[in-house]
């Protein structure tokens, strides 16, 4: 009946998996990556929900809320690939979603935030066009290139709590 | 139970009668209502949440309906007609353990709070789920922009942790039926399928009074415009 069970051996297997395939010792400087760029990551998800909830509300406020947040994920991405550096995963002994295939499929990663960073670029140009209908079919786009990263390199959270909430 | 031998003909006559005991709403809304959880888990667990969100819709419709059925629904799918107190909840489950019980005429004691246990753990998963924001703040609950991206993560994983719990409650259920299956040889599966079993009518229990169809159909026009007005987060 559980599903949890099987959920945590199978991330236990993965993490484990992971140890024996990156042999990255975590140095200061790597762990220290780890708390920023979850508060960034982390901003970058609230301005996403906040230009959503314009779109839905059905009343856009272009200049206090989309300009702005739209900004904030463009400005952010362009760091994004900066933020994992070898090393500053799970062997961290730190608690962290970011899973080891980060970094034993790195090119696949680095191809995602690049393109996660092209379709931040996309939605600022639009949020500063004030282009509406473009902006509903850009922020979706956008969503998705995070999504995609999160789907395959983060750690599904159902079953977890942030850590400094 | 009756030893002459006109009693044990009435009973060996009624034996093979079909007693009418779920309408069709109640089924359906049962049945409806296990997929609805299964898709809801399936697309949750798997970061779905195009599908989660429709799924979602889906259920807090059916559960709705089933709250209104509760009140104006066919007799043995009224809240009032078996929802228990502790007391016969007790002299209930003190005749448990015994495998010469009648078969109890629509929801027994016992099986009422799983029932109401159930349809408020869903509510509440539901609920909670209205307002949970995800990860990417993309595919958010609908009622999500009432509420920061913070709190919406952590009513994200409230979601996922009462989830947990319904699932429990669930397997509780399942392995009631099975237990009146294996051991009291009371299949409740079919009845639930088709609506009848076979038996007596016990004394005290009228035959089931089928509710019109009509009431069903105003109720889900009303549980669609809520749906409706929740899927749009209120913004009219």
């Amino acid at each position: 009946m559980s599903a949890f069970g099987f959920g945590r051996i199978a991330a236990a297997a993965f993490l484990v998996l992971g140890f024996a395939v990156v042999e990255v010792a975590a140095g200061p400087a790597e762990i220290a990556q780890i708390k920023p760029r979850q508060d960034k990551l982390r901003d970058m998800g609230g301005a996403l929900k906040a230009i959503n909830d314009e779109i839905k509300k059905g009343r856009i406020d272009w200049d206090n809320t989309v300009i702005p947040n739209a900004q904030t994920i463009k400005d952010r991405s362009a760091y994004l690939l900066n933020w994992f550096p070898k090393g500053s995963g799970p062997e961290t002994g730190k608690k962290t979603y970011a899973l080891p295939a980060i970094w034993q499929k790195n090119d696949d990663f680095q191809k995602l935030g690049k393109a996660a960073q092209a379709e931040a670029a996309k939605l600022n140009d639009i949020a500063l066009k004030k282009d509406e209908a473009g902006l509903k079919a850009q922020a979706l786009a956008t969503g998705k290139a995070c999504k995609a990263c999160h789907d395959n390199y983060r750690s599904p959270d159902y079953e977890k709590e942030n850590e400094d909430e | 139970m009756t030893t002459s031998e006109a009693g044990r003909m009435e009973t060996a006559l009624a034996d093979t009668a079909d007693l009418r005991v779920w309408d069709m709403p109640v089924r359906a809304m049962h049945w409806l209502l296990a997929i609805g959880i299964g898709v809801c888990w399936w697309s949750g667990v798997n970061n779905e949440l195009e599908y989660h969100l429709w799924s979602g819709y889906a259920v807090l419709w059916i559960v709705l309906m089933r709250l209104y059925w509760g009140l104006v629904g066919s007799s043995t799918a009224r809240f009032v007609n078996f929802v228990r107190g502790p007391k016969a909840i007790l002299d209930y489950a003190s005749t448990l353990h015994r495998r010469d019980t009648p078969h109890s005429y629509g929801h027994n004691a016992l099986g009422a709070i799983s029932i109401v246990l159930m349809l408020g753990l869903v509510l509440t998963v539901v609920g909670l789920g209205l307002f949970a924001v995800d990860v990417d703040g993309l595919y958010s609950g609908p009622l999500s922009s009432y509420v920061t991206f913070k709190q919406g993560r952590h009513l994200a994983h409230s979601h996922y942790y009462w989830f947990e719990i319904l699932l429990w409650v669930i397997g509780l259920h399942l392995a009631a039926v099975l237990f009146y299956f294996i051991y009291k040889r009371q299949n409740l599966v079919v009845p639930m399928i088709t609506g009848k079993r076979q038996g007596r009518h016990q004394g005290g229990h009228e035959e089931m009074t089928i509710a019109p169809l009509w009431r069903f159909v105003i109720g889900a026009v009303a549980a669609t415009a809520i749906v409706y007005a929740v899927s749009i987060g209120f913004y009219f």
